[in-house]
């Protein structure tokens, strides 16, 4: 009778493990992924890093990336795949969960993840209360500036224009070029114009956009909006002659030489300063306003979306969970993006000789989501298209009314709803 | 029975052509006609490109084209580029493979060079260029102490010559084979008949060389001025439609409009237009140079 139950138990056993095998084998069936990554110029080569850790922890699961220009392609991708089915996963920014998730084609992320990420990177890629997005990265924007040139010439961080404007008649009285800049990227126009926007105009109202649209404000009427457009004209009139036909790389590398003071920019800036030396000490403040209460720019940058019609939520997961849980992986894209953690518990290990001032500002409060702008303004047919009449109007091919006429005219297209 | 079996014949040879203009005609219609209708549909849209909504407009995409400056300068900026280059190609490349054809040394050398340009893509070609006038030109002011302002790409007022430069530069070669094989297929008997009645150099180049190209000339002058119309690429990659709108061609404004600022409808509108002013250039092109090719 032993034996007989010992041979039941046993035979049960064996076909219990078949089942287990069959059923784990079915769980690993091999799956590719098609990933759209719209990246920022310090992206680029992430792919490989987040290949590398998936093929280690999830060997079933390959990625077929397709990596475009964010500013470019991005938009114009999405397009095309909101036509045909979107890929499985598309990385853009937290500005795109306002364009793509009210169209119901993006997947609530899973609290698991998001759970991992920071609280402050949620705010902007929810919506009505459901998270679509997870925030990976994020930049920090404002005004760079040489730290040792600050010193030796004994200068103060502004924070007033008049003080700026000091600081700006001091260095061109000793033939140093207040700022850098690459006026031939329109985008870069596009960027510092938002800072400014930020700053001085969505820093008073948080709704301006909105009231925009309603039309209760404009770029003609708004005293604030036209200030901030007129920083462009401050830095074009104390910038490099040739900016509208300097390159963002050429347009760093003379600042780290010593040729300029300043540049309103990016974390993305960090890269090509410290490619090109890496000792070069450098800080970051807020671009004054005219309240003398402005903040640093913080931009949510690489943002995970789902999307809702995936067939294989499970791989998807296993890809979140690399992103989340591989704290080697993160400190490695940090330190080779140059930018912030927005993991819990993770902090890139490069040396950023700007962080200093960043955690005084962090620490004061001083610092502003800039996706609050870019959400109600948003960039492809909107920013984008401004930045292109503000470059016409220094090249003094418009008038500056003419110039905010054409924002005003543009604002059908300044909501992506 | 003759007429029957060449009756027959015919109906083969027909189906022949039939069977064999087929794919090529099939082809042509996924890949241009029917894109064009729907491009004619959408344009009587307010589509974003994105949504499911797709109100009809009727006409209005037409008539905002009619009152929207950016579109109209962009008009303005592709004709000046089409007659310039259509000109500055034409009469540079018939004067270099004139030049090739008369037998000068390393003949062979100087043909690759020319050609060489236009089988690097458009794109890179603007980054070539875009670095020449940032990066290489001004470099040699460094080393030759002078002071010339190369940055073509930087102001609205020289921006389309630096284009007009960087897009000779590489199509001048492409249409000089064109030239060449034309004059080389002039007969010689034509040339010394024209020496024997006392015709000088100057004579021979306009009374033979001119009126023996002409269908070359058909192609160069059809070929430049429809590709000039089309510009894209080149901006994409060094001026990116400015400084400011200063270099942006009506496709670059298209595809900003359709694409980037989600008005897949008006985008459709303006495209449409830009068709219709292809095929008229086109046609008018053909016809005028293709009556004089018969006079001779």
């Amino acid at each position: 009778m032993m034996k007989k139950v010992m041979s039941v138990l046993l035979c049960g056993a064996m076909v219990a493990s078949f089942g287990v095998t069959a059923l784990a084998e079915e769980e690993h069936e091999p799956v590719t992924l098609s990933v759209l990554a719209g990246q920022s110029t310090t992206d680029a080569g992430i792919e490989d890093m987040i290949d590398e850790a998936l093929a280690e922890k999830y060997p079933w699961v390959t990625l077929e990336w397709e990596c475009v220009d964010w500013g470019n392609d991005f938009q114009p991708k999405m397009q095309q795949y909101l036509q045909s089915g979107l890929p499985d996963i598309m990385i853009g920014k937290a500005q795109d969960v306002a364009t793509y998730a009210p169209m119901g084609v993006l997947a609530p992320i899973d609290e698991t993840y998001l759970d991992k990420g920071l609280d402050a990177a949620r705010e902007n890629v929810t919506i009505d209360g459901t998270t679509y997005g997870l925030v990976y990265n994020a930049l920090y924007q404002g005004v760079y500036y040489n730290r040792a040139m600050f010193e030796e010439n004994g200068w103060e961080i502004p924070k007033t224009i008049d003080e700026l404007q000091a600081i700006i008649d001091d260095c061109n009285e000793k033939g140093i070029v207040p700022f850098a800049s690459h006026m031939v990227d329109t985008w870069s126009i596009g960027n510092v114009t938002m800072q400014f926007m930020m700053n001085d105009v969505f820093n008073k109202d948080p709704e301006w956009g909105d009231k925009f649209r309603a039309g209760e404000v404009s770029f003609a009427d708004s005293e604030e909006a036209q200030t901030a457009y007129n920083y462009n004209k401050l830095i074009f009139d104390n910038t490099y002659e040739d900016t509208f036909s300097t390159e963002q790389t050429d347009c760093d590398a003379r600042m780290v030489l010593g040729e300029a003071a300043m540049k309103v920019s990016g974390s993305w800036s960090i890269q090509n300063f410290l490619d090109i030396d890496e000792s070069f000490d450098f800080g970051i403040f807020p671009f004054p306003n005219q309240t003398g209460d402005s903040k640093l720019i913080f931009e949510p940058n690489i943002t995970i979306m789902t999307s809702a019609e995936t067939e294989h939520q499970d791989a998807v997961n296993a890809v979140l969970d690399v992103l989340t849980s591989d704290q080697e992986l993160a400190v490695e894209i940090y330190d080779y993006t140059k930018t912030a953690s927005m993991l819990k518990d993770v902090s890139p290990t490069f040396d950023n000789p700007s962080q200093t001032d960043i955690d005084a500002y962090a620490a004061e409060g001083q610092i502003v989501d800039v996706t609050l702008g870019n959400n109600q303004l948003v960039w492809g047919g909107f920013q984008e298209e401004n930045a292109k009449d503000i470059a016409a109007w220094l090249q003094g091919d418009i008038t500056f009314e003419e110039c905010l006429a054409a924002s005003d005219a543009r604002v059908d297209t300044s909501s992506a709803s | 029975m003759t007429k029957k079996k060449i009756g027959g014949m015919e109906k083969r040879m027909f189906r022949q052509y039939l069977i064999m203009v087929l794919p090529g005609m099939l082809i042509f219609t996924v890949g241009l006609i029917i894109p064009l209708f729907l491009s004619f549909r959408y344009s009587l849209t307010d589509w974003d490109g994105m949504s499911k909504e797709m109100g009809f407009v009727g006409l209005q995409n037409y008539i905002d084209l009619f009152k929207d400056q950016n579109f109209r300068d962009a008009w303005w900026f592709t004709i000046r580029f089409t007659i310039f280059n259509t000109v500055i190609q034409n009469v540079a490349a018939l004067l270099f493979a004139v030049a090739l054809d008369s037998g000068i040394k390393a003949q062979k050398f100087y043909r690759a060079a020319f050609f060489i340009p236009c089988l690097v893509s458009a794109i890179i070609v603007g980054f070539v260029w875009l670095k020449m006038y940032s990066n290489v030109l001004p470099a040699l002011n460094d080393l030759l102490g002078t002071n010339i302002d190369f940055g073509l790409f930087g102001k609205g007022e020289t921006v389309l010559t630096g284009l007009l430069i960087a897009n000779n530069w590489q199509w001048i070669g492409y249409w000089m084979l064109i030239y060449l094989a034309g004059l080389q297929s002039v007969p010689a008997e034509l040339y010394e008949a024209a020496k024997i009645d006392g015709a000088g150099a100057v004579k021979r180049f306009f009374n033979v060389t001119i009126p023996m190209l002409a269908p070359a000339i058909t192609i160069c002058v059809v070929g430049i001025t429809t590709g000039s119309l089309k510009v894209y690429d080149l901006l994409v990659s060094s001026t990116k439609g400015g400084p400011g709108r200063a270099s942006t061609s009506v496709i670059y404004q298209t595809y900003a409009t359709a694409i980037n600022g989600r008005q897949y409808g008006y985008g459709s509108a303006m495209t449409v237009t830009l068709v219709v002013v292809l095929l008229l250039v086109a046609l008018i092109q053909v016809k005028g140079l293709r009556s004089k090719e018969v006079q001779q």
